[in-house]
């Protein structure tokens, strides 16, 4: 595993690049997941990386500007910016990987990576979409929700109480705090602006992985209507589910063995059609 | 496979999200929830919505969020049956 920043000073990135073991089968460059997700989910991202990359598999995570350990604030953290920021963590993967690109995203990341597909000006290898999110609306609601919860349960009597108060907020141009965050209403606005799942359809396969928490539970209704949605436009979208918990969410810090093994599955019933 | 109810994968949403574990399998519709279980604090209710939202690919809007809808595991499941039907 070896860190590196790409950039310097106020531009700096700071990247982790996993070695992979033996013969390099591809590029895998991960798109993390938003605000205290990112926080929830550092083990489980780093057991994938090292994980993909004992499969053969280059790995590079890239901290998104005003994230982790790289240069800005959060409240600079701009949607675009994080789309530059793939890019320069998938040219320096091409430069070094010889392959298609897979892109593995997290959560919202995984609408980061769809959305980043729609753009790419290279080969693409079928993306690995990890428990992604609902939709860019749904998700700042939920991030919004930290906010008015506290005011719920009384114990924060001045925050405003609303998640339609603080979205009213954000459209006037006010910078939010949201539990430690600094929103800006350019990002909140972003997110909030991000096609439905359904339109952000690839140039090429996607792997699409759920966790339940036990056996007997039927997926979500979303990857469902994404696959049928997806596959009327031609592009397939695989739905792999696993029992294990749901780590992105847990208060304390969790992980999915088994949807580290279906990844890997995935990516080999892929090699084989090859 | 069993077919879970309604009551059942809510059960099994809050005992993910909380990591109740085998203590979590002995609750009830009667079960207290909000103020009982210590786990249950502002931010845990922010993921358990968060859950149940797409667990169950419903919407919680901002009126939902009341005290009484957290009270019991029972006022809980009703509430997102009632979404599910909607």
């Amino acid at each position: 595993m070896e860190p590196f920043f790409l950039g310097s000073g106020a531009d700096q990135r700071f990247c982790l690049f996993h070695r992979p073991a033996g013969r390099c089968r591809g590029a895998v460059l991960y798109v993390p997941p938003f605000a205290e997700e990112l926080n929830r989910t550092r083990r489980m991202a780093a057991l994938g990386a090292r994980r993909l990359a004992a499969h053969g598999y280059g790995v590079l995570q890239i901290d998104l500007y005003g994230t982790g350990d790289s240069a800005g604030d959060f409240g600079a953290a701009r949607w675009d910016l994080w789309k530059q920021d793939l890019d320069t963590g998938a040219a320096w993967l091409r430069a070094r990987i010889d392959a298609p690109l897979t892109l593995w995203g997290l959560r919202l990341g995984a609408l980061l990576a769809l959305d980043y597909a729609r753009t790419a000006t290279y080969p693409l290898a079928p993306l690995l979409l990890w428990q992604p999110v609902a939709g860019g609306s749904t998700h700042l609601t939920q991030f919004l929700r930290l906010r008015t919860a506290h005011a719920m349960l009384g114990e924060d009597a001045a925050a405003q109480n609303s998640t339609k108060a603080l979205r009213a907020a954000l459209d006037a141009g006010q910078t939010l705090d949201i539990a430690g965050y600094d929103l800006d209403p350019e990002l909140a606005r972003a997110i909030d602006a991000l096609p439905a799942p359904d339109a952000l359809v690839p140039p090429v396969p996607a792997h699409w992985f759920e966790v339940l928490g036990a056996p007997g539970q039927a997926p979500g209704p979303a990857a469902a209507r994404l696959k049928a949605a997806w596959e009327a436009r031609g592009t397939p979208l695989h739905v792999h589910t696993v029992t294990g918990s749901p780590f992105w969410a847990t208060t304390a810090v969790s992980t999915c063995p088994l949807l580290l093994d279906a990844t890997v599955d995935a990516l080999e019933e892929r090699a084989h059609a090859v | 496979m069993t077919i879970m109810t309604n009551l059942d994968e809510v059960k099994a949403t809050l005992i993910d999200v909380l990591s109740l574990g085998d203590a979590g399998q002995r609750l009830n519709a009667d079960s207290p929830l909000l103020g009982s279980l210590p786990e249950l604090d502002s931010m845990a209710v922010v993921s358990l919505i968060g859950a149940l939202e797409e667990r169950f690919g419903i919407a919680v809007d901002d009126d939902d969020i009341s005290a009484s809808t957290f009270e019991t595991l029972g006022s809980l499941a009703d509430f997102v049956a009632a979404k599910r039907a909607a």
